[in-house]
């Protein structure tokens, strides 16, 4: 086990550079999550930590020892790809084994840990079929068993499950995060799904266009976001942001809609600002007047979004109402949690 | 779609017959083959099965029977002389010699400069492949009088040494086959993700390791399929082999001096080209397993 240090990472393509001095402290043991849209460069900054990808300047240390140079076989890493990256000739066992044996371990260890791992994901009857004759579940978890049996420092995980069907995927997540528990082994997980990092992640890490919005426990991020891209990427649905000027305890965005704001609110009066709140702080009630144009039933909530002096809002309620499509709906937002964001630089006012 | 049952009947039988269509040359050469000559040159009707099988041709072209012999120990009479010329045996071995040959070294250098070309970034790696590409577009009847006197500068006509004669048309037949095998190793690289290397190289493999013991045997059809291009083209190649052998004379450019001034030995061409056709046949159904793509199925998402 170890931990992980990334020291002003930056990578160039040619004269592009697409990772922009990234610091990151990874604890050993923990489980952090790499969360940012589809470009950000988080697969990039975990394909470096598997050296797979050279960096063009800062330090990678993996458990105190500086990496940069130092050949991914050396690394003492483990690796689950997106696609699996399954060795379609071998079958599960002989997949599983492939690093013991180029390691040269003896037959009985090998078959020792092979079989250890198996019981643990669940493979034990599946250990001689080869990888075209499993589901996709079943793949993942051999991708697992093969990073698993090696007893890695580190485990890094690519997008693990985007290639499975949503069912799947939350048994999958379960089970991955089960895996952590009961190993303890340090984690990097890459991922663009929200929900993976929230459920999974001791640590969540916000990547976006190669650099770090913000990093912390899930519900740091999910409840202070630190900025108006972390507040709308984190969260679904996603936050309202409505823009508008402070006026007093109020703010007032263009369509003249009046937002109230807490006392002792650091924003300065006349600001240009952005008003954010979560759907699930907006209640039915004395507030601001909007008009519905659709409504969600999910089963345990109702979704509504509704027109508020031309600007779309979302609320989801718990109470069961009879609510219509044209219908007025008074709704108020918990002042303790409004979020407030500075309009030119996007960042949280505090 | 389900075709209606008179439409399966249309297609069933213009299966039959196309099969047929291109089946019958190799039948009708076969059958040739075990003629005696009174059937092959009855000039007054086609002659189907009424006539007595012979296994002469074969004997002669094969095992280097003489044909006289044969006719004194059949009882049909005296043959034609200087049966010597129709024994193959040695045409077969200088065949198989340099199909064989040809075949290896034209697999094993496709095989490790597809994997680099595929998975190594290096300068002018496009324009190498373009240059690959680009060796095939001329004939190779254009280059023929130079080609000649290359190999004859470079000591590779058999006229100066036997061996050397061999190892000529081993490497020529390479050198023309070596882009198509290329390209075509190439894409089955291209078709064994990325991550599959890296897997190997995280799990502990060198480069050389993740190569040799993951990727390739992850193409072996590309082997294969490469491997049957190659030894067809080389067993059955006449034009270079004509023009720059003289005492090796492989398979084709054998069979073509059974046409000789004194009349055209029909039944041993047929017995030579029906059993030449052998080897390409067994080959091809001993890869035919390895020949179906999608080994690759399963290390992928699909």
């Amino acid at each position: 086990m170890a931990s992980v240090t990334l020291r002003d990472i930056r990578k160039n393509y040619g004269n592009l550079e697409v990772i922009h001095g990234v610091n990151l402290d990874i604890a050993d043991g923990s489980f952090v999550v790499l969360l940012g849209p589809s470009g950000c460069g988080k697969s990039t900054l975990l394909r470096s930590i598997a050296g797979l990808e050279s960096i063009t300047s800062g330090d990678i240390e993996i458990g105190g020892r500086r990496v940069n140079e130092v050949h991914p076989k050396d690394r003492d890493i483990a690796m689950v790809f997106q696609n699996y990256a399954l060795y379609a000739h071998m079958n599960v066992k002989e997949n599983m084994s492939f690093s013991l044996k180029l390691a040269k371990r003896p037959q009985s260890e090998i078959d020792e840990k092979v079989n250890w791992a198996a019981k643990i994901l669940n493979l034990e009857q599946y250990l001689a079929r080869y990888p075209r004759e499993l589901s996709g579940g079943q793949r993942q978890r051999v991708a697992m068993g093969r990073a698993i049996v090696r007893n890695p420092a580190v485990f890094l995980f690519d997008e693990p499950l985007s290639n499975l069907d949503a069912k799947l995927r939350v048994q999958m997540r379960t089970e991955i995060k089960e895996l952590h528990e009961r190993l303890k082994t340090t984690t990097v997980y890459v991922t663009h799904d929200q929900i993976e990092a929230m459920t999974m992640a001791d640590k969540i890490v916000i990547l976006k266009d190669g650099v770090i919005e913000q990093q912390g426990s899930p519900m740091d991020v999910y409840d202070n976001p630190a900025n108006l891209f972390v507040a709308s990427f984190i969260g679904s649905p996603a936050m309202n942001l409505l823009r508008g000027k402070v006026k007093g305890l109020h703010v007032v965005t263009e369509g003249g809609v009046k937002l109230p704001l807490p006392k002792g609110h650091a924003a300065k009066e006349g600001q240009s600002v952005v008003y954010g709140i979560r759907p699930e702080h907006l209640e039915a009630g004395k507030g601001f007047d909007a008009t519905i144009s659709v409504t969600e039933p999910t089963g345990p909530e109702i979704h509504i979004y509704a027109d508020a002096g031309g600007e779309e809002v979302c609320a989801v309620l718990r109470e069961r109402f009879d609510l219509k499509r044209g219908m007025e709906i008074g709704l108020a937002p918990r002042l303790d949690k409004v979020h407030l964001f500075n309009a030119e630089t996007g960042i949280a006012i505090r | 779609m389900e075709l209606s049952k008179p439409w399966q009947i249309v297609r069933d039988l213009a299966a039959v017959i196309v099969t047929a269509l291109f089946t019958f040359p190799i039948f009708w050469w076969a059958l040739t083959s075990i003629k005696p000559s009174s059937a092959i040159f009855d000039k007054d009707r086609v002659v189907w099965f009424d006539f007595v099988p012979t296994w002469i041709n074969y004997g002669v072209t094969l095992f280097g029977q003489s044909r006289s012999q044969i006719a004194i120990d059949s009882g049909i009479g005296m043959g034609v002389a200087g049966e010597a010329a129709y024994d193959s045996r040695r045409s077969i071995m200088e065949s198989i010699v340099i199909s064989v040959g040809a075949t290896t070294i034209t697999v094993i250098v496709a095989v490790l400069a597809a994997y680099a070309l595929s998975r190594l970034r290096f300068r002018g790696r496009n324009a190498f492949l373009n240059w690959v590409l680009g060796q095939r577009f001329m004939p190779p009847i254009a280059i023929l009088v130079p080609l000649v006197l290359m190999f004859k500068f470079a000591g590779m006509r058999d006229t100066d040494n036997y061996y050397m004669g061999l190892v000529g048309l081993m490497v020529l037949y390479s050198l023309i086959n070596l882009p198509i095998a290329l390209l075509l190793m190439k894409s089955f690289f291209d078709d064994v993700p990325k991550d599959v290397d890296e897997a190997a190289m995280i799990d502990g493999a060198t480069r050389w390791q993740s190569f040799s013991k993951v990727v390739l045997p992850m193409v072996r059809g590309g082997v294969a399929a490469s491997a049957v291009l190659v030894f067809i083209f080389s067993w059955t190649e006449f034009l270079l082999s004509l023009f720059l052998t003289t005492g090796i004379r492989t398979i084709p450019v054998k069979i073509q001096t059974f046409v000789t001034s004194t009349g055209n030995e029909w039944g041993f061409i047929a017995a030579l080209g029906t059993a030449a056709a052998l080897p390409s046949f067994i080959f091809i159904l001993l890869v035919q397993r390895h020949l179906v793509r999608g080994l690759t199925l399963g290390s992928l998402k699909e």
